[in-house]
């Protein structure tokens, strides 16, 4: 009884400790990680959703058109064209992130830092058009805006065929496979929202680039509805969600979401190389969790109340001119108050999720819930230089030295084990250590094989597939040779139902 | 409360199986693990279990000091506090203690003629959630994964079938996946694989054959835990897909309890015991 009691006081007193980051930020340029990405930003607060679409949309604008559905007939005034600023800013403020620390010299500390700024960016993918014919097709147009650049159409369908045939007449490029999804949505009593771009109001407006639309709503379901755009999509397709709530975390309810591994140390010289590094992670994880699971990049608590709204920032937290535009639409302004206040008032919650999609692992829309959960989090990948030590006058040098080299050996194998990379190239980032030490330079074979079958080297990580399949051929033989102890009423299976 | 439904021979391995806590516990166990090992064993996780599985062993302990002075009961403890690492989420564990609490105090407060009324881990984590604000449950968490379906239904099976519980879980997912399946693949006209990946995913799988087949907490009779198992899927089929609410099978088991001293007035059977 004792035992048990204090079991729960170390569990107690262990309890995780607030979470510090921190370390400077570095820039990696202005390339984009994922330059295929479409980007969505959604609002929600009670049943009430504000969804804003980014599109990066290359071809000739008279072709470009989306059709999504919807679950109202929207309003005018739920319909904005807002600037396209506000994704690159709160990409910005939420991307995968590098960090640098410096070393203090063993015999003469002190601290040295620099600071500088990342950047990447994003895409998105549709088609469309206009025109009648309308009733003998089952096509209702519930309501027709011009939002800015855009022309839209707010339809109803009474069936998938009509639908399809109306928006094919109308010049919306609707893709071969569309009509299966179609129907459902149909069923379902979505609308659909049709837009294209209205050529003379966009040269009158002076826009050289398409805005994103942002549309608000009332609904219980908290949703995004991918299915339609995987019709026209060969392959996996990236998006990013920005998401703003009041009290915790999103995550999806119908796919898993789990968290990208943070906080991992990687070697010194991977700062021209960190996108790529980090697509290759992203690839990596995307595989281990069954190409269906939605990622948590970054979730933070955003509220005017909480002064650190990031660490270490990459750029200024939203303010409220931003979250408007982000559709936020329960933030109130105020005079900021205080250092690094806010000037907004109450609370808020960011989280940004990466999904990496296709028709084949994902078979339903995304939807979502709000959590109570108000963890930050952030991926978050380290530097760490050393210093240089001179052997001779400091008494320090060869206990720094041989840390440094162990890990650097570290640093490489997290590499390998993050991103299948192949690390026997970077020998030299050892050797250089071994050299100041005296020690003999290697050149390493890989590392592979690791425990059993686990693999750490470059083959993917097979472990949990392997392992329920193990448990399940254990489980059948058992089952088979049991098979009279354990069914003694096979016969009778029956029985067991009525 | 010894019990043994079947004849395992004695001084065997087989024999420690002979209870169907065993089962359970080796099955939620090895689920938890298996999950652990997929997910790089994350700290926070690690503390929920620990925490969880101590205060439930050690509040079934304190309230068996109290009561019956039977502290074999600590294995059902044991299984409660699997299922609660297993479906409850909560932003600070403290939390974790109240759903303890709550889970185990449940079962000895409240009775009804020698029977708790509530599952202990149902209560756990309906009752922290609707109390709290700071706990929830994440139906996506054990993805859809036909694989996890194999090995869950299969071993979940065992465990069933050892408590003879298999009518419950067998009605209330036929019935259930019935309805999702007339209405989104037969109505809506969705893909089949819309259907498969609602039906295999995880949290549901444990629902089925880990929550509501708890002899304790079900009808005695065989008829009327059909009827309980057919009710729940209904409600729990018009929440999920009427009010998009994907949790509804766990917090409908919740309400419908308490029904269970009415159906076993109506149809009366011997009580089950361990």
């Amino acid at each position: 009884m004792k035992k048990k009691v204090i079991l729960v006081l170390i569990v107690f007193t262990a309890l995780p400790l607030l979470q510090s980051f921190c370390g400077f930020y570095v820039s990696t340029g202005d390339i984009k990680i994922f330059n295929q990405a479409s980007e969505v930003i959604l609002v929600r607060d009670g049943n009430k959703s504000t969804i804003t679409m980014n599109s990066d949309f290359q071809g000739d604008v008279k072709d470009f058109a989306i059709v999504i559905p919807v679950p109202t007939v929207l309003k005018e005034n739920d319909i904005k064209v807002v600037k396209k600023d506000i994704f690159n800013k709160l990409n910005k403020y939420s991307e995968p992130r590098l960090v640098e620390y410096y070393d203090e010299h063993p015999c003469e500390p002190r601290i040295m830092y620099d600071e500088m700024v990342v950047t990447k960016s994003v895409s998105f993918n549709s088609s469309v058009a206009e025109r009648k014919k309308e009733k003998e097709l089952g096509v209702t147009i519930e309501a027709k805006y011009t939002v800015g650049e855009y022309d839209i159409l707010i339809l109803s369908a009474k069936e998938s065929t009509g639908l399809k045939t109306w928006l094919l007449q109308n010049d919306y490029k609707i893709p071969a496979k569309a009509e299966e999804v179609l129907e459902p949505y149909i069923k379902s009593k979505m609308n659909f929202f049709v837009v294209k771009v209205n050529l003379a109001e966009m040269k009158k407006l002076g826009r050289d680039e398409l805005s994103p639309i942002q549309i608000s709503f009332e609904s219980e379901k908290f949703m995004l509805p991918i299915r339609l755009g995987m019709a026209n999509a060969n392959g996996a397709q990236d998006l990013i969600i920005y998401a703003f709530t009041k009290n915790g975390r999103v995550e999806s309810t119908n796919y898993r979401t789990v968290k990208i591994p943070t906080d991992k140390n990687i070697p010194t010289f991977m700062r021209p190389k960190f996108q790529d590094f980090y697509k290759d992670l992203f690839t990596k994880q995307y595989k281990k969790h069954g190409k269906n699971a939605v990622f948590t990049e970054y979730a933070w608590d955003l509220s005017s109340h909480n002064y650190q709204k990031c660490d270490p920032c990459s750029t200024t937290p939203p303010s409220y001119a931003e979250l408007k535009d982000a559709g936020v639409f329960f933030a109130n302004y105020r005079t900021p108050q205080g250092y690094q206040g806010s000037d907004y008032e109450g609370n808020l919650f960011f989280t940004r999720l990466h999904v990496r999609y296709d028709r084949a692992n994902f078979p339903m829309d995304l939807q979502f819930q709000e959590t109570m959960d108000q963890q930050s989090f952030q991926g978050r990948y380290i530097m760490q230089h050393s210093v240089n030590v001179d052997m001779q006058t400091c008494s320090e040098g060869k206990r720094y030295y041989n840390d440094v080299l162990s890990r650097r050996e570290n640093e490489l194998e997290t590499l390998a084990n993050l991103t299948n990379w192949d690390i026997d190239s970077y020998d030299d980032y050892t050797n250089e250590i071994r050299t100041k030490l005296g020690y003999k330079t290697t050149k390493s074979e890989t590392k592979k094989g690791g425990f059993f079958f686990f693999s750490k080297g470059n083959k993917p990580n097979k472990t949990l597939p392997t392992l329920l399949l193990l448990s399940g051929l254990a489980l059948v033989s058992f089952l088979i040779y049991k098979r009279k102890t354990i069914f003694p009423k096979l016969g009778t299976i029956k029985s067991f139902l009525f | 409360m010894n019990t043994t439904t079947l004849e395992f021979p004695k001084n065997n391995i087989l024999s420690l199986l002979s209870d169907a806590r065993h089962f359970q516990i080796l099955f939620l166990g090895s689920f938890l693990v298996l999950v652990l090992f997929a997910n790089d064993f994350p700290k926070d996780f690690l503390f929920q279990i620990g925490l969880t599985i101590s205060s439930c062993i050690v509040f079934q302990l304190l309230f068996s000091h109290f009561t019956t002075k039977n502290y074999s009961s600590w294995k059902s403890a044991l299984i409660t506090s699997l299922g609660l690492c297993l479906l409850l989420k909560v932003d600070n564990l403290n939390w974790i203690l109240v759903a303890s609490l709550l889970a185990i105090g449940s079962k000895f407060l409240i009775r009804y003629k020698g029977k708790h009324i509530f599952n202990p881990a149902n209560i756990g984590v309906v009752g922290t959630i609707l109390f709290s604000h700071h706990a929830w449950i994440s139906p996506g968490q054990w993805g859809s994964n036909i694989v996890y379906l194999f090995i869950i239904g299969s071993l979940g099976f065992l465990v069933i079938k050892k408590v003879a519980r298999i009518d419950i879980a067998l009605t209330f997912i036929a019935t259930f996946g019935g309805l999702l399946f007339i209405r989104n693949i037969l109505y809506l006209g969705w893909p089949i694989d819309f259907w498969t990946h609602q039906m295999t995913n995880g949290t549901l799988m444990l629902f089925t054959f880990f929550m509501i087949t708890d002899p304790m907490t079900t009808p005695n009779n065989k008829k009327g835990r059909i009827i309980f198992a057919l009710i729940l899927a209904i409600i729990a089929f018009y929440l999920t897909t009427f009010n998009h609410f994907y949790a509804a099978p766990v917090l409908v088991l919740l309400f419908m309890s308490p029904l269970t001293i009415i159906f076993d007035k109506i149809w009366k059977s011997e009580k089950y015991s361990w």
